[in-house]
């Protein structure tokens, strides 16, 4: 298909509406005015949220339970004044976007309600959030085990490492080791019990293991000889055997075993699952971009590997990778969709666009539930494709 | 040709290893517990009357289940714990002496305040007694150690539990933490929990389902069917459509019916199935808008005698809207791959022969082009069969049907892990065998495949 300039240009649009539609989400559908004037002290309910979750501001006195009974000398009301979630009684049992609706003073709810009265667009706002946290969060994931693995396999391929026995065998294995070691032994002897010092000495354990091994194999002279280090062919071993997990039928059988389901273990599963995607392409790029004469030319001017890797060769791929992040980035939001549709893995309070559509199957004539949710994701994906497109 | 089937095929046990070892890790960490499930809900409320014999039968319930053995052949774990701890049957007992004596170092000391522990919970009556028999069942499970260090604490001088303070202040002297510095690698043979499941599942022997104790081979080789047929028919869709529509596209390159199917087939594609499944089912199957014209439930229910055709006219009204709604996405899937890899063939010089000879189009795209263009269409196939299973999910879900993805779904929600864990691996084996064939055919079809043994560049 031949990219048309007005395509890609309604896609960038589109999925940078959402993003803001995502950030702003708590400013566009709440059920707290923007800036309320209550017996002559000015207050700004929604930013002042942020405040004191933050910790930096104290809740104002006295606390306003409902603003919606509370008498007002003035309010600057969010656009949708309902939140995502909040029940609303007297418009309760699917009242259409066309019907009577008790509201009173206060706007419509433009998109209509479910069955207890929650609002559709508040529902719909509180999921685009829901599916750019996922979408974007694991893609950031695949992309930080992607970029590691498809840059090296596809930049030094088999032959562009080179060094001793010692230092390929002894870094492998060494480091498997301190990395069992770290875990096995040094965390409970430390008593650590924090995420970041874990990781931090799990990677100690392992650079050091490795270190110390091919120190002790440098003894031996069968470990002195000089080879290069199969770096494409492991990568693409490891793509072949995560080829073969099915992915999303692991998925349901993993999130189901999870007693708390939490939105990070959908960002962190899926990012885990989908690596290979970004790897693969990251790869191929590389592969073509090392034989270039640039490379050539940086190489004869006595550039290190790593750096002409880091520089010269890796910022030169990020235009295709972009495009194939743009493709993970709608499936993603997609996987997430079809996971919260089905109701598992994803928290039960949370508003998102499958579950909407799920709530729409307890009703058919409740059309509003299943059309509005369902085109929102049609034009998220079909604009990530758009996007991801490549001739 | 040979040598590259053994070489595709070399692969495929190490991967099927490698996803019976995360089935089986699933099986470990699942946070519910099978033996409490077995044991009848009378025997649970013996827990609180008599610990002891609760204790005794919870016992014989893991060892029939097998839970009494090491749960891989080997364990590489901290050496200050012991080796056989594995015997302890409750998980949560485990835990709580697998921190403690990862917190101290001392195995023994902290096996006599345990030991200690026990004996009080079981002798201190909560007749007599209730506050401080709850306290100790308590801590009986409490894996926090500082808080069991100031709940003991805070227990009254009491002569019947100073035996207690005084094993748990010996615990705290004598910390041993120069132990946790060395590791060890305890060897178990095959007499082993992964042994003993993986060997029952090469003789064929899949385990009963944890929810109506019913053998999982019955339960899977009756949904089987159901998805077998909805995948069978999605496929045989999707070839019989896409392959036209891409042909022609090719053929008719450009003109407004090329302009107008692609823009058609990049929408559908886009539109996620199971939104359209969800309309679909709400507008026709449903008599909400009047529009009810397909039954929506199952497979439809044959009447007694019903002859070859009326069979065929009630499954065909029951399957059209799944088969629809799994097969569209691939149909633009499919014939946006065909047209791409016929207009590669057009360009080359036999069609222009075959032209010169006086063939016509639909000659040449049929004869010529087909047969060189449907390598890729092989291929495809491997990536169709495991978003076909997995899909299957949804409109499995969505128009209750009762195959493998309602299966999965209901089993995944119940925590029935037997089933859970074989629909897994049985989808994991089709995907590799889908992949496996699909390479296959391709090195038969084409033989710089196996010569080079890479795949030319897609075209």
């Amino acid at each position: 298909m031949r990219k048309k300039g007005w395509l890609r240009r309604a896609s960038i649009a589109w999925l940078l509406g959402l993003l803001l539609v995502a950030t702003f989400a708590d400013f566009l559908a709440n059920d707290r005015p923007l800036i309320a004037k209550v017996d002559g002290e000015t207050r700004f309910p929604v930013l002042h949220e942020y405040g004191t979750a933050l910790g930096l501001a104290r809740p104002y006195q006295p606390i306003v339970r409902n603003w919606k009974k509370t008498e007002t000398d003035w309010a600057l009301w969010p656009l949708v004044p309902y939140a995502a979630g909040a029940t609303d009684l007297k418009n309760a049992n699917f009242k259409s976007p066309f019907d009577a609706q008790e509201t009173g003073p206060r706007a419509r709810h433009y998109l209509g309600t479910d069955k207890l009265g929650r609002d559709v667009l508040a529902g719909l706002v509180a999921g685009s959030r829901v599916a750019i946290f996922v979408g974007v969060g694991s893609l950031l994931i695949s992309l930080l085990i992607g970029i590691p693995l498809g840059g090296v396999a596809g930049f030094f391929g088999n032959d562009g490492l080179r060094g001793t026995r010692a230092r390929w065998w002894g870094r492998s294995i060494g480091g498997i080791l301190g990395l069992l070691y770290a875990s096995v032994s040094l965390l409970p002897f430390f008593r650590v019990e924090n995420l970041g010092l874990t990781v931090l000495l799990l990677i100690l354990g392992f650079l050091l293991g490795g270190w110390l091994l091919s120190l002790l194999l440098r003894l031996i002279p069968f470990f002195r000889k000089p080879t290069n280090f199969p770096a494409d062919s492991i990568f693409l071993q490891m793509v072949e055997l995560f080829v073969n997990i099915p992915g999303l039928v692991l998925l349901i059988a993993l999130l189901a075993a999870i007693n708390q389901p939490s939105l990070w273990v959908i960002v962190i599963v899926i990012g885990v699952l989908r690596w290979p995607h970004i790897a693969r392409h990251l790869r191929a790029e590389l592969l073509r971009i090392r034989n270039l004469p640039y490379i050539e030319a940086a190489r004869v001017s006595g550039l290190g590997q790593w750096r002409i890797l880091f520089y010269h060769a890796l910022p030169n791929a990020l235009g295709p990778l972009l495009i194939v992040s743009c493709f993970g980035l709608g499936g993603a939001i997609l996987l997430e969709a079809f996971l919260s549709f089905l109701g598992i893995g994803v928290p039960t309070d949370e508003v998102t666009w499958g579950s909407l559509l799920r709530a729409s199957r307890s009703r058919p004539d409740a059309w509003w539930l299943a059309v509005f949710p369902g085109l929102l994701l049609t034009f998220t994906v079909l604009a990530a494709k758009a996007l991801g497109e490549q001739d | 040709m040979l040598r590259y089937i053994l070489q595709r095929l070399s692969l495929l046990p190490l991967s099927l290893f490698l996803l019976s070892l995360v089935c089986f890790a699933l099986l470990q960490l699942t946070p519910d517990d099978p033996v409490r499930r077995l044991l009848p809900d009378d025997e649970a409320r013996l827990s609180s009357d008599d610990p002891n014999a609760y204790d005794r039968s919870y016992r014989a319930a893991a060892a029939s289940l097998g839970y009494d053995r090491p749960a891989f052949y080997f364990t590489l774990q901290n050496a200050a714990l012991p080796d056989t701890l594995y015997r302890i049957a409750r998980p949560k007992e485990r835990a709580v002496l697998r921190t403690f004596t990862l917190r101290t170092g001392n195995w023994p000391a902290v096996e006599n305040y345990y030991r200690i522990l026990k004996e009080l919970a079981w002798t201190v009556r909560s007749e007599d007694r209730i506050e401080t028999s709850t306290i100790l069942r308590r801590l009986l499970l409490q894996e926090d150690f500082d808080r069991t260090k100031a709940t003991i604490f805070d227990l009254k001088d009491d002569p019947t539990t100073a035996p207690l303070q005084t094993a748990f202040q010996a615990l705290e002297n004598t910390e041993q933490r120069a132990n946790l510095l060395l590791p060890a690698l305890h060897w178990h043979g095959t007499n082993n929990q992964y042994h003993a499941w993986i060997s029952r599942l090469l003789r064929g022997d899949l385990g009963v389902s944890l929810n109506d104790r019913r053998p999982v081979t019955a339960k899977i080789g009756r949904a089987l069917k159901w998805t077998a047929l909805l995948n069978g028919l999605a496929i045989l869709l999707i070839y019989l459509i896409s392959i036209p529509t891409g042909l022609y596209m090719a053929g008719y390159r450009d003109s407004s019916f090329d302009r107008i199917t692609t823009v058609g087939l990049f929408i559908l594609f886009g539109i996620p199935s199971f939104w359209v499944a969800t309309l679909l089912t709400n507008f026709f199957t449903t008599p909400a808008f009047g529009m009810d014209y397909f039954p929506s439930m199952g497979f439809g229910k044959l009447p007694e005698g019903a002859s070859i055709w009326e069979v065929v006219r009630i499954r065909a009204a029951h399957l059209f809207l799944p088969v629809l709604c799994m097969a569209y996405p691939c149909w633009a899937y499919v014939s946006r791959h065909l047209r791409r890899s016929s207009i590669h063939e057009l360009n080359k010089a036999y069609i222009k022969t075959a032209r010169l000879k006086g063939l016509s189009r639909s000659a040449i795209l049929w004869k010529h082009v087909l047969r060189n263009a449907s390598f890729p269409i092989i291929t495809l196939l491997a990536s169709i069969l495991p978003a076909l299973l997995a899909g299957s999910v949804l409109i499995e879900r969505i128009f209750n049907l009762p195959g493998m993805g309602q299966l999965l779904y209901d089993a995944a929600l119940t925590r029935d892990w037997p089933v859970v864990i074989i629909v897994v691996l049985l989808n994991g084996l089709l995907t590799a065998a889908g992949l496996l064939l699909a390479d296959l055919a391709y090195a038969f079809a084409d033989p710089r495949v196996r010569l080079n043994g890479t795949k030319p560049s897609a075209s």
